[in-house]
């Protein structure tokens, strides 16, 4: 019954976000117009397969560092794709491909660093660390990121912030296949991780003593859930809260159990990105906000209702 | 910040032209020369500016205009025309300058691009007893307005009145029919038009363009892709220097826009058409060329 209404839900955003525009297309056009083909269509998918890479990558974070805080931008992994960004723009090199790719190699590059301060004593994943090292990590990154921004040219280092607040103006069915080629290993590790996750969430002394490879999985994971969001910034820039709100939103109907919250946290993620996407195109056009302000104002009121309902 | 953006009144700048001219007699206060900015300050000198800091492109351009560029001491790192800039020390950005970078050139005058990020600047220059300017540049009429205010200060008050006066022949002709409609593009993803605000709307119309987003007031916005494919201009305007076709002219979402399908992307360069200048009449002339030759 739930699954079935967040079903609807998902086939309902998907359907507006293909009717809803800053034009005018009519009814009976709607299957022949290109603006719906090329562009509405695939903005619709990739929002939608974004949002729920971002929510997986979350939900899996929050379990591996047990912490309700963590999100993949928590980690370092926003700063370091957009670093990479700033890099490709500095360098002249922002084609349509040098760009997205700048953005992936930042956030592996970020993801190794972090995985690397996180490695103390042998092979040992620390959580506290990891979250420690993430979040210096993303603050070297942002530096780095402001001191080549503002050596560089004023017009690029103006878009460059436009790029890395995030927006799905990129879309396209070439991005869309890149993304879903892209997304189904990292997803099936994750899912596939569900039970290790629920131990794992109780502590690694007792996940231990329940059987699960502790050590493994959380490597397994985290590379993971990094992989998912490097893939999510390269096609759409930096966008920020589903990681964080969806898991936790998702978990009041799911639970705790990863397998049922992973899914519903995908499907969640992307209900809420592409219902965000469609407020950012229509609500000041012909003009557009950067979708990731919009996740900011729908998201951080909704998790501002959840915290007190938590708490009391 | 404290800086609103409101416009100077209508007369302009005032000027207050003393000596200079037999007629006019030094007097005993120390200012010969008095003038107000655009932003509504007083900037007095005591003689012609000889030793000048232009922190922006446009003023930099105009002062070679007026006659005065062997008193440019300083210029911003992206002044690139005329070409003997490049022998100017660079005193690195025009916005948000290096204040002890600029005073070490011991100018007398030191003119801004009035913005909010320039405000504390001027200030600081008025501290040190060094005569600042904040000039509005963002439209043809600016430029005209500065082209009389810098050649009072550099006592070209003539060459400035007659630049000024072409550049409003130049606006007040009746424009051209519109006989195309373009778009500028200034940045791909996420998609940046250039609105009603910006000199390039100004320019379009005296070119006998038709600038699809005129009805956007700002200088720049960002819109969807299908805004753009839907009001379908018949030509894709963008800046480069290379003259090279932007990259994302090849993209499948961008191919949704009939102009960038039919491959009709004119491409001009930065220094002639990002700003107004002195040679906005010849950037018209040519906009109307390459204009044409899309058709």
């Amino acid at each position: 019954m739930k699954a079935l209404a967040l079903g609807g839900l998902a086939a309902l955003v998907l359907a507006l976000a293909v009717i809803l525009g800053p034009t005018h297309v009519a009814w009976a056009d709607l299957s022949t117009s290109p603006v719906v083909r090329d562009l509405r269509v695939p903005r619709a998918l990739l929002a939608f397969l974004v949002g729920g890479a971002l929510a997986v990558s979350g939900a899996s974070l929050q379990a591996l560092v047990r912490n309700p805080l963590a999100d993949p931008f928590l980690l370092g992994l926003s700063g370091g794709a957009g670093l990479g960004a700033v890099l490709a723009i500095a360098g002249h090199l922002s084609g349509p491909w040098a760009l997205p790719l700048a953005a992936f190699a930042g956030a592996l590059a970020a993801t190794a660093l972090v995985y690397r301060l996180g490695l103390v004593a042998d092979a040992e994943l620390d959580p506290r660390v990891l979250l420690l090292a993430g979040v210096a990590v993303g603050a070297f990154a942002g530096a780095v990121m402001t001191a080549i921004v503002s050596l560089s040219d004023a017009v690029e280092l103006r878009n460059a912030f436009l790029w890395l607040w995030g927006g799905l103006s990129g879309a396209s069915w070439l991005t869309v296949l890149v993304i879903a080629v892209y997304l189904p290993l990292p997803l099936i590790v994750l899912y596939a991780s569900a039970r290790s996750l629920d131990l794992l969430a109780l502590g690694e002394e007792p996940a231990r003593h329940l059987g699960a490879e502790v050590t493994p999985v959380k490597r397994r994971v985290y590379l993971a859930a990094s992989a998912l969001t490097g893939a999510a910034v390269a096609v759409s820039g930096v966008i920020g809260f589903v990681g964080l709100i969806v898991p936790h939103l998702m978990r009041f109907g799911w639970g705790h159990r990863h397998r049922a919250l992973l899914p519903a946290s995908f499907v969640g993620g992307g209900i809420l990105l592409v219902a965000a996407d469609i407020l950012a195109r229509v609500a000041v056009a012909p003009r557009e906000l950067p979708v990731g302000i919009v996740t900011a104002l729908v998201g951080v009121p909704l998790f501002a209702l959840l915290l007190r309902r938590w708490t009391t | 910040m404290g800086l609103r953006p409101h416009r100077p009144h209508l007369a302009g700048v005032l000027l207050a032209l003393a000596a200079c001219r037999g007629a006019g007699h030094r007097q005993a206060g120390p200012s010969a020369i008095v003038a107000t900015d655009d932003a509504g300050r007083r900037v007095a000198l005591a003689a012609p500016a000889r030793r000048v800091v232009s922190l922006s492109p446009a003023v930099t351009e105009l002062l070679f205009a007026l006659g005065a560029g062997d008193r440019v001491v300083g210029r911003t790192h992206w002044c690139d025309y005329p070409p003997q800039v490049s022998a100017i020390p660079d005193v690195g950005d025009g916005l948000n300058p290096n204040v002890e970078a600029v005073s070490a050139r011991k100018p007398d005058l030191v003119v801004l691009y009035r913005s909010p990020m320039d405000a504390t600047a001027a200030e600081q220059f008025d501290r040190m007893g060094v005569a600042s300017a904040l000039v509005s540049q963002d439209r043809i009429e600016d430029l005209a307005r500065a082209a009389r205010l810098l050649g009072a200060l550099t006592g070209r008050a003539a060459a400035g009145d007659s630049i000024a006066d072409a550049l409003g022949a130049l606006l007040s002709a009746p424009p051209p029919f519109p006989t195309s409609r373009v778009a500028f593009v200034v940045w791909d993803n996420p998609p940046m038009v250039i609105g009603a605000g910006s000199y390039l709307d100004q320019l379009a119309t005296l070119a006998g363009a038709r600038n699809v987003f005129h009805d956007l007031a700002a200088p720049s916005a960002t819109v969807s892709l299908e805004v753009i494919a839907q009001r379908d201009p018949d030509a894709i305007v963008v800046l480069s220097d290379s003259g090279a076709l932007p990259s994302w002219a090849h993209r499948p979402e961008w191919r949704t826009v009939r102009a960038v399908r039919e491959g009709r992307i004119i491409s001009l360069a930065g220094s002639l058409f990002a700003r107004p200048s002195p040679r906005a009449a010849l950037a018209t002339a040519e906009l109307r060329r390459r204009l044409e030759g899309a058709r």
